[in-house]
């Protein structure tokens, strides 16, 4: 059984991109060619993140969506789709946490 | 005429604050502040610890610093901790070397951590009693390679005026430039590395002979500069003071460049690597030496004594490396041989590199 209806995650999902655009723009100070990240790119060769853009991006979307990335998510993790997924994960654990809570 | 000697380091003196700070209360102490903006706290205690410094010597005590609020205010404290941290440092390095204040000839001061007109040097004359002809460079900007250039720079400046004395003075209080309102990533990093320190390297023209029986002589100088690489390190000088910029591309740029530029250098002399005995490295951070230790093949424990001072004191900017260098020349275990080569190197923002090769 599903807690979060699937439009719920669908949009949550569209914000995750969304952030980690506004993160990467910010960072890059080219909000142009952050705006055109897609979820099949690699984070690394594609983007061409360094260790601190990327340590940089895992807080933001941490602040943005109350949410813990560590150390043993960042194995899997290799496209913008792969962190989005995390994210959204992680989101709607803490959601169902959060409601289950007495 | 024979041609002089090069230039012979003499001593080097070295301060530290009084107000030491294990690295853990500080992490406490930053914890309230990160919350304001950050959701995992543990993420940046774990960044703070991942630097391998075990507590700083701050320029005030710790409960002080809140008040500090503006960049005037920090700064005002800088001009008077500097004052009275670089002349300690000096009066060490110049009591080390057998000489009295009287006999420097030049003063060459360092720092990227706070500015002052008349400059640090200037207010050190009326503190320690320095003579009215002493001439006088402040050198602001070069950040942590400025330890290693002011070297060469005062070696340079002895190899025109062979009979005279040169102290090269460093002092850099990098908790006074601390921008409580920068949550950035970069800023947490550098909050945790960097340290409060000064450091006196007094120099002596070829044609004198210092007291102590082992020195180095300055036998070569390089400075070597990394093209558009200008928001690899440095600040962003902003309303509040100095603001960070620090890339992860520090490292980087230490494996793809020192090795060859060492190479080179030492080429220059007749000479290579396996010649050099001691490495004298600037203390930038754990993944910055690891990088100078694999990109230069040094045998294990090469850069002990630099690994020892970043746990001890944190990144002193371009103090650290005089810190080093201090160490190496009163080594007691087993002291420098005549004979014995070194490099002494460090980086800083440009990029760029400073070489200095030392002969015992």
């Amino acid at each position: 059984m599903t807690l979060v209806s699937a439009p719920a995650e669908e949009e949550l999902r569209g914000q995750a991109l969304a952030e980690i655009r506004r993160i990467l723009g910010e960072q890059r100070a080219a909000a142009s060619a952050s705006a055109g990240v897609e979820l099949s790119q690699a984070l690394v060769a594609d983007i061409h993140l360094d260790s601190m853009e990327l340590l940089t991006l895992a807080v933001g979307l941490e602040n943005r969506f109350r949410v813990k990335l560590n150390e043993a998510d960042s194995a899997g993790i290799v496209t913008v789709g792969d962190l989005v997924d995390l994210v959204v994960r992680r989101a709607l654990a803490a959601a169902a946490a959060e409601r289950s809570a007495p | 005429m024979a041609p002089s000697s090069p230039p012979a380091i003499a001593a080097v003196g070295r301060a530290l604050p009084p107000h030491r700070v294990e690295q853990e209360t500080l992490i406490e102490a930053f914890r309230a502040l990160w919350a304001r903006q950050h959701f995992n706290l543990e993420r940046l205690e774990d960044l703070h610890r991942a630097v391998r410094v075990g507590g700083r010597n701050l320029a005030l005590p710790l409960d002080q610093y809140p008040a500090l609020d503006t960049f005037q205010k920090r700064n005002d404290a800088w001009i008077r901790a500097a004052r009275d941290l670089g002349a300690e440092a000096m009066k060490r390095a110049l009591e080390a070397a057998r000489l009295p204040l009287d006999s420097v000839d030049h003063l060459f001061f360092v720092t990227v951590t706070g500015i002052a007109t008349p400059s640090t040097d200037a207010l050190l004359v009326n503190a320690l009693g320095l003579r009215e002809d002493l001439k006088r460079t402040p050198i602001f900007g070069l950040g942590c390679v400025g330890g290693a250039s002011g070297i060469a720079r005062a070696a340079d400046y002895l190899r025109a005026f062979p009979d005279q004395v040169a102290v090269l003075l460093s002092v850099e209080l990098c908790s006074l430039t601390l921008q409580r309102e920068d949550l950035s990533i970069p800023n947490i990093i550098a909050s945790g590395l960097f340290g409060d320190g000064a450091a006196a390297v007094v120099l002596e023209g070829g044609d004198r002979r210092p007291a102590r029986a082992r020195f180095p002589r300055v036998r070569a100088t390089r400075a070597v500069f990394y093209r558009d690489t200008e928001r690899i390190m440095g600040w962003d000088v902003v309303d509040t003071g100095f603001k960070v910029v620090l890339s992860a591309r520090v490292p980087v740029l230490v494996r793809e460049r020192i090795r060859g530029d060492v190479d080179a250098f030492l080429a220059a002399q007749g000479l290579d690597r396996s010649r050099i005995k001691h490495w004298v490295a600037h203390t930038g951070g754990p993944k910055v030496l690891r990088a100078f230790e694999e990109a230069l093949e040094l045998p294990e424990r090469a850069l002990e004594r630099s690994h020892r001072s970043l746990e001890e004191t944190g990144n002193l900017s371009s103090a650290s490396v005089l810190f080093v260098l201090g160490e190496l020349m009163d080594e007691e275990g087993e002291p420098p041989r005549e004979g014995d080569l070194g490099v002494l190197l460090a980086m800083g923002p440009g990029f760029c590199s400073e070489l200095v090769l030392l002969e015992w």
